[in-house]
């Protein structure tokens, strides 16, 4: 990977110098490898940017991850040598803590849950982030992570004595597994393929995109599909840049990229949806897991949950305030994923 | 259960639509046709002026679909037509609907090559990775130029499937096949499995679990092999590799080379011809993309 440390200085210079000259260019990295759905519809969004502020606000992007994971990329952007960022939600804990909270282990069980929710939530989640100093243009999903396997996991016994999966820095899943007398292993991301070659790892928790994009399926055999984690992403700018723009520019990004982020948010879902059929296709089988075992890990997982938002991991308030809202869907006071 | 929160990007995740670029080694040799079939085969690869080639390409497709139709179970014509239609589709159809037909004709006439050629590789494509890879390494070593056409028709339907999942779910299994033949012998068809392997492992970024810099070797020992005169090479190490790993200088330097290089090489006047022409392209862009 490219180096940037010897270019520090010239970019941080280079950022300031952008501005002053009346013409801003925003700078943010991004996972997404160029020619993905992502960077096409960013580097289209940027090119609209462009035209309607009259050249005013230019976007460059650094794709692929080159400027390192998302702890870095946060790193680069308050010193000012980046200015934002395309984050997985878990990844800003540590600016707003409560930003996870949709990501909580086993709190929705399907996709109208989650919309329901997150008609409700998202701006407060967003809010958030605004108060911590940064322009949020939106959600995006990333799908539901579930067990993928070599050998079919329907309850905790079937999963016992199995090597399986932690990210690394995901405190709260390890403490999950512990509850279950289960055997966590922290590993980066980016080593869970070597991991699983080595089969130093056994299980992995996974949307069905993200196991085709690191190409984890052809590791495993067996998709359990009870919905584990709901994975999500977001776009943000440090206002410390952003509100050197004029506030007209201001509105035409939040405008361009917020509508970019609805449309992203949509191809996810079907863009999963195409690849548990691939998967299938491959041969990997998708099972259920027994209710006795989906009972038993919702109960640990909600105990947990408590614990962790009465510690203040995240927002008590939020999380209750979820569980409310989903308490209101599934007794059917109801209908409507709008209402 | 807690396994959950995995930190899958979901940009990364949204690695679809994201096609080899463009497959520019038309590395056609003719076997199995009449000698002045291979001599027009030759005559195409040698030509340093795409247009002609483009115009005179169809009749060339439909001669192979007769020679075909004459003996179906020939791996050698099959192999002959998965690779012309691979390369008419890629290097001159803009027309995606066409291009769509074209490659679902070069797909099947790879598959059906390597069927005729070892049975157990008839239906590798419903198999899962491990049971794939156990095929690939039972197959002989004279298999080899059918398990490379199975591969292009494979690289070229993806191209223009590149919304379909079962491209990013098969990928894997062509890397592979790439590396399988690489390992056997690097130097087949002019080098050119060795930059389709680095062209595949090009796109997944290091943030996906990719490596460029395996990518990087692939190309590098591709152009090494051919003296430096495999400019179609070169414009892939700008293209996949300097471009992913934003190397400007690299791009740059890659790309002029190109352009200062003779066109003229055996077997390789043609895809130089075109290499110029995007290397031509990609520096004009360069400014919009570093």
């Amino acid at each position: 990977m490219k180096k940037f440390a010897m270019f520090f200085l010239s970019l941080v210079f280079l950022a300031g110098f952008c501005l002053d000259a009346g013409a801003a260019t925003i700078k943010i990295a991004t996972a997404a490898p160029e020619g993905s759905t992502w960077m096409k519809e960013m580097r289209a969004g940027a090119e609209e940017i462009s035209l309607r502020t009259e050249g005013r606000v230019r976007i460059k992007f650094f794709a692929g991850g080159v400027m390192g994971n998302d702890k870095s990329v946060m790193r680069k952007v308050r010193i000012g040598q980046l200015h934002g960022g395309a984050f997985i939600a878990g990844s800003l804990e540590d600016i707003v803590p409560s930003i996870n909270l949709f990501s909580l282990p086993l709190i929705f069980r399907s996709y109208e849950e989650v919309d329901y929710v997150r008609n409700r939530m998202d701006k407060e989640l967003k809010n958030e982030l605004e108060e911590a100093g940064f322009a949020c243009f939106g959600f995006a999903e990333g799908g539901f992570a579930r067990i993928m396997s070599p050998q079919p996991i329907r309850s905790t016994e079937d999963a016992r004595g199995l090597k399986i999966w932690v990210p690394e820095g995901d405190r709260i899943s390890y403490r999950a597994m512990e509850s279950l007398g289960l055997a966590p292993v922290t590993l980066p991301i980016t080593d869970v393929m070597t991991g699983l070659q080595a089969k130093l790892i056994e299980v992995v928790a996974s949307s069905p995109i993200g196991a085709l994009a690191f190409q984890w399926h052809t590791r495993i055999k067996y998709v359990t599909s009870l919905p584990l984690s709901y994975l999500y992403g977001t776009l943000v700018i440090d206002k410390r840049f952003f509100n050197k723009l004029k506030p007209a520019d201001q509105e035409i990004v939040r405008e361009v990229m917020g509508r970019i982020y609805i449309e992203l948010n949509n191809y996810n879902r079907q863009d999963n949806q195409k690849a548990i059929e691939a998967m299938t296709q491959q041969g990997i089988e998708f099972i259920d897991a027994s209710e006795e075992a989906s009972a038993q890990w919702r109960q640990v997982s909600s105990a947990l949950n408590q614990q962790m938002g009465e510690e203040g991991v995240f927002s008590l308030t939020l999380y209750q305030k979820i569980l409310g809202h989903l308490n209101d869907f599934r007794s059917g006071k109801v209908t409507r994923i709008g209402n | 259960m807690d396994v959950l929160n995995t930190k899958n990007k979901v940009s990364a995740a949204t690695l679809n639509r994201f096609f080899v670029s463009a497959l520019l080694l038309l590395t056609v040799t003719g076997c199995g046709l009449s000698g002045f079939q291979r001599g027009l085969s030759a005559a195409m690869m040698n030509n340093p002026d795409p247009a002609t080639v483009r115009e005179a390409m169809p009749t060339f497709l439909v001669t192979t679909d007769a020679m075909i139709e004459a003996a179906p179970n020939n791996s050698a014509r099959l192999r002959t037509g998965a690779e012309l239609y691979s390369a008419f589709a890629v290097l001159f159809i803009d027309d995606p609907d066409r291009a769509r037909r074209l490659v679902a004709r070069a797909k099947m006439y790879g598959e059906k090559a390597l069927c005729v050629d070892a049975d157990i590789a008839c239906h590798l494509d419903q198999v899962d990775f491990e049971e794939f890879v156990g095929v690939l390494n039972r197959l002989d070593d004279d298999v080899l130029p059918s398990l490379y056409a199975y591969t292009i028709g494979w690289l070229s339907w993806a191209q223009f499937h590149s919304d379909d999942w079962s491209v990013v779910a098969n990928l894997p299994k062509h890397q592979a096949v790439l590396a399988h033949i690489v390992a056997q012998d690097e130097t087949f068809h002019q080098g050119s499995a060795l930059v389709y392997l680095g062209m595949v492992k090009s796109l997944r970024p290091p943030s996906l679990g990719g490596n460029p810099e395996e990518a990087r070797k692939h190309f590098e020992r591709a152009i090494e092999l051919s003296n430096g005169q495999n400019l179609s090479a070169k414009v892939e190490l700008a293209r996949s590799y300097a471009r992913l790993v934003y190397d400007r200088e690299l791009h740059d330097h890659v790309l002029k080379e190109v352009l200062e290089a003779p066109v003229e090489a055996p077997g390789l006047t043609l895809q130089n011809a075109l290499a110029k022409s995007q290397a031509r392209d990609l520096l004009q862009s360069a400014d919009d993309f570093f």
